[in-house]
């Protein structure tokens, strides 16, 4: 049990990193030149844990990152990677799709309590984006999310999984997939929805004040993140994995079509973000509802 | 070949000073930590000069930089290294001064631009400052007025040589430990209070 | 235009540029009058010309038209000691800013400017620096000091050659030695060796 865990939290780690590296390079190559190599995040996130500390803001603002990391290890434990129900579930037989909803919103509330503690104007501006913008997220994937809910008739990943074994979520319920993508791309931190961090607006925003060690674990828990939030929607809505080659394929078939969408866009502000999600796939998902 | 290339390369070996200096020895640890810093490096790009027109072409895809592993980071907090553009006005130098004080170590200046050297065009200013390594620790020079951005490219890459072999003793080393002779070259020129002061009476305007 | 030709005397300077010169006393009413009146309505720049010599400073204030094309130049003199001016603020809103400039680059006041502190110069204590009376070099040679190694300052071209030629006599040095250094060869290989040399040393003379 504890080594299936320490495997999930590995690969998490592994995956999320080198999906990062991915998407520089993938960027770049849209840009016309080449990018770094891909254990580029790899070298980062280790150069950071090596630095000094030089800040001294108080216990919150150790705490913040730590919620925040948390938040995210908890996520990925929750999601069983195989869909087969023998190796590498996790927790899910301790939690369902509702537990997993909640941990996600851990990370950005531990960010705001870390930014409270030191008080830069700058970090404040980036988590009432962040948390505004989330306001927006949350609608449509919820209600996408509820709608395989009601079409499963259970809150079991495990289950929903087992029941794509004929046709996938995503031909059987196609605009619930669209409501949800598109949502998905700001969880990801992928423009359009990306105003959190920008870096020449809010300088970094949250992560204002991250020095070292704390922009290390911010890192970190951004990749586990982004893997378990890859990993939900191939579970929701693709039928799972069968085998590591099946996880690798479809995360990555998801990835690029995420990363791809990234590129092209600019950048919304967060009132039109939450404009937008509040209508377009909002509408989308509840209409998809009617055909549950 | 043709015998223009080959000619230029010897004048130019002839007037170039050595560059490889002596490694000093590092424990194992030393040396992973100092390639992984060599590796990946995060950089606040201060544009204090006219330097800072020579930054945004080595950062983008022109002459892209991000495949050496050095990207572009907001707050200094984040950064290793602090690029110094071009000439420093005494305002600037409060503030450039606070910049670096915010970086963690380990921690690098890369002084781009003749006027860091040796007051460069700005020699017979009032205002601008001569030496920056009076101030603060500096790492590397990259002369020229402007420096191409190839010239910055290879400033980073000796930089990058020097940090895995530990061949120079780095700039935030020699802050630390002769920080007297920095603050006093501070406050001479600057005043006791080398921050900008934003609570008091400021100058004659009244903030409260 | 012709409004103002009327009362005061211009000159033209250029196509575009015009000139009027009015005494202190005058100048607040010649400035409302033309402001209001002609249709350089509009201040664009107030300059500074430091006449030492004549021990005054030269105002100029720039005014221009609505299309923007015409300039044209109201000259006041102000005396050197620290004298001051009453504002233009109440006339033309950005001139708070070029007061304060002047102020901090001159020393000269502007009764009716609220912003004359700091600018460019922090927490200067000094003589306004564009005053003809402060020395810029005495000034940076007692605050600042330079690196050496610039005292023989050669031409890059210069060295260059100077290089070039001691590496050529240090060739020279070695062949030389080297020559004097070879043992003797056998007597049959003389006379094919003897042929060769001279080959050789015409084709190291040409180049």
């Amino acid at each position: 049990m504890f080594v299936d865990l320490l495997i999930m939290l590995v690969m998490a780690y592994g995956f999320g990193f080198l999906y990062y590296g991915l998407y520089r390079n993938i960027s770049a190559r849209v840009h016309g030149r080449f990018g770094p190599s891909l254990a580029q995040s790899f070298y980062d996130s280790i150069k950071l844990f090596t630095k000094n500390t030089s800040t001294d803001f108080g216990w919150m603002f150790f705490a913040g990152p730590i919620i925040m990391a948390s938040g995210a290890i908890m996520t990925v434990l929750f999601i069983p990677y195989f869909n087969h129900g023998e190796r590498l579930i996790g927790l899910s037989p301790y939690g369902n799709l509702i537990v997993v909803l909640y941990f996600m919103v851990l990370g950005p509330l531990g960010n705001a309590l870390g930014v409270g503690s030191h008080g830069n104007p700058f970090g404040a501006m980036g988590i009432t984006r962040g948390l505004t913008r989330l306001l927006g997220l949350e609608m449509p994937f919820y209600i996408a999310v509820v709608g395989l809910m009601i079409a499963n008739e259970s809150a079991d990943i495990s289950t929903i999984m087992a029941n794509q074994a004929e046709t996938y979520n995503i031909i059987a319920h196609p605009l619930l997939f669209i409501a949800a993508f598109i949502s998905f791309l700001g969880f990801l931190g992928k423009s359009p929805f990306d105003v959190v961090g920008a870096p020449q607006e809010v300088y970094s925003g949250p992560a204002v004040e991250f020095g070292g060690k704390f922009l290390a674990l911010a890192l970190s828990q951004s990749a586990i993140f982004s893997f378990a939030k890859l990993l939900l929607m191939v579970n929701l809505f693709l039928g799972g994995a069968d085998s590591l080659w099946d996880l690798i394929l479809k995360t990555f078939v998801l990835f690029v079509a995420s990363v791809f969408v990234g590129n092209v866009y600019g950048r919304f502000t967060t009132a039109q973000s939450v404009d937008f999600l509040l209508k377009v796939p909002t509408v989308i998902a509840i209409v998809g509802l009617l055909f549950v | 070949m043709q015998k223009g290339f080959v000619a230029y390369n010897n004048e130019q070996k002839s007037l170039e000073a050595e560059t490889e200096g002596i490694k000093n020895s590092q424990t194992l640890i030393q040396k992973a930590m100092n390639w992984f810093s060599a590796r990946s490096m995060f950089v606040v790009a201060y544009g204090t000069g006219c330097g800072a027109i020579e930054m945004p072409p080595v950062f983008t895809s022109r002459y892209d930089i991000e495949r050496l592993g050095v990207v572009g980071v907001a707050t200094p907090r984040q950064a290793d290294i602090m690029i110094v553009s071009g000439y420093c006005s005494l305002k600037t130098l409060r503030r450039v001064i606070r910049t670096y004080e915010q970086m963690s170590e380990p921690k690098y200046v890369i002084a781009l631009g003749s006027c860091t050297i040796n007051g460069g065009m700005y020699w017979d200013s009032y205002n601008t400052i001569k030496k920056l390594e009076e101030y603060i620790g500096v790492d590397m020079y990259v002369a020229g007025c402007m420096p191409r951005p190839e010239a910055l490219i290879e400033g980073f890459v000796k930089l990058q040589e020097s940090i895995r072999n530990n061949t120079i003793q780095p700039g935030y080393i020699k802050y630390r430990e002769d920080y007297a002779y920095y603050q006093a070259n501070q406050e001479k020129l600057l005043g006791k209070e080398i921050q900008p002061v934003y609570e008091e009476d400021y100058a004659g305007m009244n903030l409260s | 235009m012709k409004n103002l030709q009327k009362t005061y005397e211009v000159t033209q300077k250029a196509e575009r540029l015009f000139e009027v010169t009015i005494p202190q006393t005058q100048f607040w009413e010649a400035m409302i009058h033309i402001s209001t009146q002609t249709e350089f309505n509009t201040l664009s720049q107030i300059a500074c010309t430091d006449w030492i010599e004549e021990e005054h400073f030269l105002l100029i204030y720039i005014l221009t038209n609505d299309a923007r094309d015409k300039n044209l130049m109201l000259k006041v003199t102000l005396g050197r000691e620290y004298e001051s001016m009453p504002s233009a603020i109440t006339l033309f809103p950005q001139a708070e800013v070029m007061e304060r400039d002047l102020h901090e680059m001159y020393g000269i006041g502007f009764e009716g400017n609220d912003t004359l502190y700091d600018f460019v110069l922090e927490q200067w204590n000094d003589l306004p620096p564009l005053r003809r009376e402060f020395d810029t070099l005495a000034f940076v040679h007692e605050h600042f000091a330079f690196k050496g190694g610039r005292e023989d300052n050669k031409d890059v071209k210069v060295e260059q050659k100077r290089r070039r030629e001691e590496a050529k006599k240090q060739k020279a040095l070695e062949a030389e030695k080297e020559e004097a250094e070879k043992p003797k060869e056998p007597e049959t290989d003389t006379e094919e060796t003897q042929d060769k040399k001279p080959d050789t040393k015409e084709a190291e003379d040409g180049q």
